[in-house]
């Protein structure tokens, strides 16, 4: 796999995560203030916009590589959802929730090894 | 959790059709994508020549309606748990491209399919036992 390659699988997998939780973040402000409070469309739009460049970054990898081999990275999208949405959006993390996620993750992981 | 709408409002439904989306877009896109492969074109690693399949195009309308459900699902559910929950996906495409792309599971990556089921198992407990005193 070359560096470029590599660089392209971060950026997506980044944009992806980050797109996530300006979502969830919209959703929690529309539950508030409603579907067309200004800062609610703002959220939504930047998280699909992220998801947007997210998709196409995929789109061309999907050209190059077995889809079974890159969906691993998606998986890893797993653990950073959910450390960051403890971490930024406060949300309670419980010992089980952690077991799973790892499990899930690792379970990805080795599917992409084999 | 806040209080949540029944039948097809129903968050946990809404997860369901999304994960159904997603599972099928993914299939989708990775025919539409071999369709119209050009590895040698330095555009294709955008991958906006992929438009240039109607497969894509189907799968792009699988995104958005697994898109909004999963808005849907993120009014009501942490995220924590439905991301999580979400990777169930990760499950049903390996077996899909099994069944329907003939691509080849082999025995580690069964194990790792295993793997996966226990975590979601992990961590949709938790909900069923909210759901239950609910």
């Amino acid at each position: 796999m070359s560096f470029l390659a590599f660089f392209l699988i971060v950026v997506s997998l980044l944009s992806f995560v980050v797109a996530q939780l300006i979502l969830k973040r919209a959703m929690e402000v529309s539950a508030k203030a409603g579907l067309r409070h200004s800062r609610f469309i703002l959220l939504v739009t930047l998280g699909v916009l992220l998801m947007t460049v997210s998709f196409f970054i995929t789109l061309g990898l999907l050209q190059r590589f077995d889809l079974s081999y890159l969906y691993p990275f998606q998986g890893l999208s797993v653990i950073f959802i959910t450390v960051m949405a403890a971490a930024v959006l406060k949300e309670r993390l419980s010992l089980q929730l952690v077991a799973g996620t790892l499990l899930i993750s690792a379970g990805i992981v080795l599917v992409s090894l084999s | 959790m806040r209080d949540r709408p029944s039948g097809f409002g129903n968050p946990w439904l809404q997860l369901t059709v999304s994960v159904a989306c997603v599972f099928v877009s993914e299939l989708l896109l990775k025919r539409g994508a071999t369709e119209i492969a050009e590895p040698d074109s330095a555009l294709s690693w955008t991958g906006i020549n992929g438009l240039a399949s109607p497969l894509v195009w189907w799968a792009i309308l699988l995104i958005i309606a697994s898109f909004i459900s999963w808005l849907y699902v993120l009014r009501y559910v942490p995220l924590t748990i439905a991301y999580p929950l979400s990777r169930v996906v990760d499950v049903l495409v390996p077996l899909g491209c099994w069944i329907f792309l003939g691509e080849f599971i082999s025995t580690l990556r069964w194990c790792g399919i295993a793997l996966v089921v226990v975590g979601l198992a992990l961590v949709a407990k938790p909900v069923a036992q909210i759901e239950e005193r609910l």
